[in-house]
């Protein structure tokens, strides 16, 4: 019997999420098929890269330092990101704000988030110091702040969603995150959670764990499989949401990526692991199911775009 | 395409003989068709009828051996629907067209990455030697022998069948792929293939011609193939690559039911790949993802293999299997010997967890990684696999005290209660405990705050030191068991709580309480102290709930099991009306003590738990005091199918019978698995069950385990669920949590409906 394509389409849909305004803003998911597969039915928006950007002036390779120098501010450096033309949205991330850390202050927070709003025309998505009692507040602030700039917060979790969602998305109208830690009931709970709390599903997008590649990455491999299948093969409304990953945060921590060459000869330059680490594991997560990756190295950010054109 | 029974049913004699152990040719054809049993059970089909069945009933997907690698075989398209079984293969490219040199520095660049990592190790696998138009047999034929040198499997990837012809001569005594088929050459290359035994590498211009070519090599006879989805484009080759696997695996289309070759050093995705490196590793992890049985690349590097070969151990993993890295000493950002010690075990997340947030500290530490068959922190505990022997062992076997100056020792904060154990076992150390949770490290390591609990040992110290050949047992300040204390019924809302009775020879379903369990941090501080209120309060509430047994969990108890099992044994039947109890430890010693105190009133002690790897000997001990033992069927680590299961269970069956035990007095333990994390072997847990029933042997497990990570309000309704299903296998007990309400009530309908009970209604208070 010859070979008769069976194109896998489902009447369901991911939602389409619109982050930023005017002609630079992007739009996340709308498709109908599993992830990448444009051969099956075209994909409205392709995957997108996010670049992360720390007000933590240290950076975790040669590389970046040498592409930041001569950046003085969170905005200098968020501005020489975006100016990479691959990049569709900028991932601000206060490190410094952490409580147990720096413990910069929420209005400095706002202020920097202010001056990179100036300094960058591209979407902007604001990713806390991990602390979530601190994030509630501090995401509240920054949404007031940038309000009408159509930004993410990253993200809202079980510990500090009502706070969030209300600060966020309800009060300033930003869209709002959801993160759970690799399990699909966490991720349909928080969502519920979040749309109870009166924000529409089709503000949310999801965070639905990340791993470095090797680090227990099988845990998201099922998470975002599972996710995507609810939402497509049985068109569960609670995880429509597109997925957008964190990669760079995790793979830059991993000894792969950072150990010193003189650690492993053998395995060569640092940048270069560093670099593969991201790309293979972004490469893995849009393979699975994330709708955009969030990179930190200006390479891994051409060579992920360079894989997205050409498949889709 | 699978056949129904009713075509299955035409093939048979149809004489109803009975042969096959089926009262009809019908029952036997529609068990056929359902997967049941095998075709070959009838010994009255003719050969035609078999080959043509045996086709029709084969798996979606040929599985092959390259050497000792396996590919294909894949029955799914997603790991969580069941494990995936042949990890993506890596295939280095070279090519008679390229200059001499670039040859040898390919080749001789190939061997280079080789690394082990979580037990597996980490190489590329295999050659793919292209032959290319413009070159003669010859060149091929040299370039064969140069690359046989590296003693690994070969694809010999040339489309001139005469080159081919010479190129596997070449190869003899070699594992070779004969990547050569097309639509031009198939019939003479496809001889060269069978000739040499080899798989055949088929290779066309669109998935339709692939599917077409494959379609004519079946019907010539062969079906050793393996298919190059490789196309004009990236695009196209990954929209080949899903396509063959999904037609094969979700269409049942067998004509692309054979592994893939996808190959990124091709002419043509060379030429898009323009020698970006980054992009081909990010290729090579696509691929490794959907649905490549061997990638090749053009140059495997370090830097592309670290995270590539983590992926893949990953993607493949079987949840079933733990994670374990090598126990040993793992010095973190440059520790030496004076730096402290972290200790933990070696599971693998945890070693992950734990090293990268000791590495987040940026202080020197080294870390010291212990034998725990691969369970985490208080599972191992719990089972005697992380004790102060288990850690002394380690000491001793990789010479700690020797190879470490520091005198540090930071446990976790989890098992805090051994560390009066630990301290004993290595009197020179001083036993810090550290923090509950590997994140609190970073602020714990970068302040320094061990340093408060440090006590120099040193001066306190022998004089002989470490050499002592037999350190004086340090004085051990074990509290001796109060006497027991009986105070009358024991009240739970002004009601008096009694033990009912248990009649051993019922055919009830057996409840086995397990909230006595030191791994909850209150039965754990009561053990500690022999504070009698915390366990009578939990074992009146099991006896209200209408528990059987009561499994007794002392832990590891290494420094005063025995005593301790006494005071538990008398105070919980002393105080309950001789509840049968189950003595839970991996302390020997503390199960025989317990037994010798044990009142048999209500039934005989059961030991927990005998295993067929290292605990087999639980079986001797409870022949030898008249016990029931639970048997886990399981060697170290869970058994991977339920032929291993079986195997396990006929083992230590075998072996209580040789010691005069009663068939009735094993109760296997088919080990219940977590659903979040083993979806797809819950079926095989419970046809274990039916297994072991239909043999007439008892069964118990502990079945909450399906429902661990689960929310609270969800475990309740998979418990009974559960319970129910495993019941109607035939299961004869379960360790449980009795205040289940839902449960207990479910348990005993459950007992209603297989008429082991008087009544039929109203029986919910009995």
């Amino acid at each position: 019997m010859p070979f008769a394509k069976k194109p896998q389409v489902f009447s369901a849909r991911i939602n389409e999420l619109t982050l930023g305004t005017g002609d630079k803003a992007v739009t996340l998911g709308g498709q109908n098929v599993f992830n990448l597969y444009s051969f099956d039915a075209a994909m409205p928006n392709s995957p997108k890269i996010g670049i992360d950007v720390s007000d933590d002036p240290v950076q975790p390779s040669e590389g970046l330092t040498a592409f930041y120098a001569g950046c003085e501010t969170l905005a200098d450096r968020a501005k020489k990101a975006a100016e990479l033309e691959d990049v569709d949205f900028v991932c601000i991330r206060f490190d410094l704000a952490d409580p147990n850390g720096a413990n910069k202050s929420i209005e400095d927070c706002v202020a920097d988030a202010k001056a990179v709003a100036e300094a960058v025309d591209k979407p902007i998505v604001v990713a806390g110091c991990k602390n979530t009692e601190k994030d509630a507040d501090l995401f509240g602030k920054v949404s007031e702040a940038l309000q009408g700039k159509n930004i993410l917060v990253l993200s809202a979790k079980e510990e500090n969603y009502k706070g969030v969602a209300a600060g966020a998305g309800l009060a300033y109208g930003q869209k709002v995150g959801a993160e759970s830690a690799v399990d699909i009931n966490l991720a349909k709970q928080l969502n519920v959670l979040i749309t109870q709390m009166g924000v529409d599903g089709k503000n949310v997008a999801m965070n639905v764990g990340s791993a470095a590649a090797g680090y227990g990455f099988e845990y998201v491999v099922s998470t975002l499989e599972r996710v995507k299948a609810a939402a497509l093969s049985q068109n569960d409304n609670t995880l429509q949401m597109p997925i957008i990953t964190p990669v760079g945060v995790e793979t830059w921590g991993v000894k792969e990526s950072t150990a010193p060459e003189s650690e492993n000869p053998e395995w060569g330059g640092a940048e270069e692991r560093g670099i593969d680490m991201e790309v293979e594991t972004a490469a893995a997560c849009l393979a699975y199911g994330s709708d955009a990756v969030i990179l930190k190295h200006p390479d891994s950010v051409s060579t992920v775009a360079r894989l997205v054109a050409a498949l889709m | 395409m699978a056949l129904k029974g009713l075509d299955i049913f035409k093939l048979t004699p149809k004489t109803n003989c009975k042969d096959c152990g089926n009262p009809t040719c019908m029952a036997f054809a529609m068990k056929v068709a359902s997967g049941a049993i095998p075709i070959e059970k009838c010994p009255h089909m003719s050969a035609e009828a078999l080959s043509t069945l045996s086709e029709a009933t084969a798996p979606p997907m040929k599985s092959y051996k390259l050497g000792d690698l396996s590919l294909g075989g894949e029955t799914v398209l997603s790991r969580h629907e069941k494990t995936l079984v042949s990890k993506t293969l890596y295939a280095g490219f070279v090519c008679d067209a390229q200059e001499a040199a670039e040859q040898d520095r390919l080749i001789a660049a190939m061997p280079k990455v080789d690394y082990e990592r979580i037990g597996e190790r980490m190489y590329l696998e295999t050659v793919y030697v292209n032959h290319a138009g413009s070159k003669s047999a010859d060149d091929y034929v040299a370039l064969v022998n140069k690359c046989k040198a590296l003693g690994r499997p070969m694809v010999l990837s040339c489309t001139d069948v005469e080159a081919m012809k010479a190129a596997v001569a070449a190869a003899a005594g070699c594992d070779i792929i004969v990547h050569g088929a097309t639509a031009e050459n198939y019939a003479d290359m496809s001889a060269v293939a069978t000739g040499a035994k080899a798989l055949l590498g088929v290779r066309a211009d669109s998935i339709e011609a692939l599917h077409e070519l494959v379609e004519k090599l079946e019907a010539a006879g062969n079906k050793n193939l393996i298919l190059d989805v490789t196309g004009a484009t990236v695009k196209e080759t990954y929209a080949n690559a899903v396509q063959v696997r999904r037609a094969a695996l979700k269409d049942g289309d067998r004509s692309f039911g054979y592994p893939s070759i996808v190959n990124l050093a091709s002419r043509n995705l060379a030429g898009e790949i323009k020698g970006d490196a980054h992009l081909e590793a990010a290729l090579l992890s696509l691929f490794t993802c959907k649905y490549g049985s061997i990638v090749v690349c053009s140059e495997m590097t370090y830097a592309k293999a670290l995270p590539l070969y983590g992926l893949r151990q990953n993607i493949f993993t079987d949840p079933q299997k733990p994670m374990k890295v090598e126990p040993g000493i793992y010095p973190i950002n440059g520790a030496d010997e004076n730096s402290p010690c972290c200790l933990t075990v070696d599971f693998a997340l945890t070693y992950f967890l734990v090293s990268g947030e000791l590495e987040r500290s940026k202080m020197p530490v080294n870390l010291l990684i212990t034998d725990a068959s691969g369970m985490s922190v208080l599972t191992a505990w719990a089972a005697g696999k992380f004790s102060s022997s288990s850690i002394k062992k380690f000491f001793d076997e990789f010479d700690i005290n020797n190879k470490i100056k520091s005198r540090a020792l930071i446990i976790p904060g989890k098992v805090a209660v051994m560390k009066g154990e630990i301290q004993d076992k290595l009197p020179d150390w001083s036993v810090i405990v550290g923090t509950t949770e590997a994140v609190q490290l970073v602020k714990y390591l970068r302040d320094e705050e061990w340093k408060k609990s440090y006590v120099d040992k040193s001066a306190a110290a022998p004089a002989a030191g470490e050499a002592a050949a037999e350190p004086a047992p340090a004085p051990k300040k074990v509290l001796p068991a109060p006497p027991i204390v009986v105070k009358g019924p024991y009240m739970i809302d002004d009601k008096p709580v009694t033990y009912k009775g248990h009649d051993p020879n019922a055919q009830t379903f057996v409840t086995i309480g397990e909230r006595i369990h030191c791994i909850s941090p209150a039965i754990r501080k009561a053990m500690d102290t022999y504070d009698e209120a915390p366990i009578l309060k939990r074992a009146a509430e099991q006896i209200a709930a209408g528990a059987t047994y009561l499994d007794v969990n002392i832990g590891p108890a290494e420094s005063n099991g025995p005593e301790l099992m006494q005071w538990a044994v008398q105070l919980l039947q002393q105080n309950f009306n001789n509840v049968p109890l189950a003595l839970d430890t991996a302390n020997q010693k503390a199960i025989e003590a317990g037994i010798k105190v044990y009142n048999r009133t209500n039934g005989k002690p059961i030991v927990n738990s005998a295993d067929a790897g290292s605990r087999i000997s639980n079986i001797d001990l409870a022949a030898a005091n008249d016990a029931i033992v639970i048997a886990l069927c399981s060697a170290d680590g869970i058994a991977k199918d339920n032929e291993e299961r079986m195997m396990h269970c006929h083992n230590m069956l075998e072996r209580g019978l040789h010691l005069g035990m009663e068939s009735d007095d094993l109760w296997f333990d088919p080990l219940f698995l977590v659903i979040k994390g083993m979806q797809d072997k819950q079926m095989d847990v419970l046809n274990a069950i039916r297994a072991f029933s239909e043999e007439g042997l008892k069964s118990t497990g502990g079945l909450s385990n399906n429902s661990n990570g689960m929310p609270k309000h969800i475990r309740p309704i998979m418990d009974a669920a559960m319970v129910g299903m495993a019941m109607t296998m035939g299961l004869t007990s379960a360790i449980v949590n009795p205040c289940d309400l839902r449960l207990m009530e479910t348990i005993k309908s459950c007992d209603i409906i297989k008429n082991h009970n008087l009544y039929a209604d109203s029986y919910l208070e009995i």
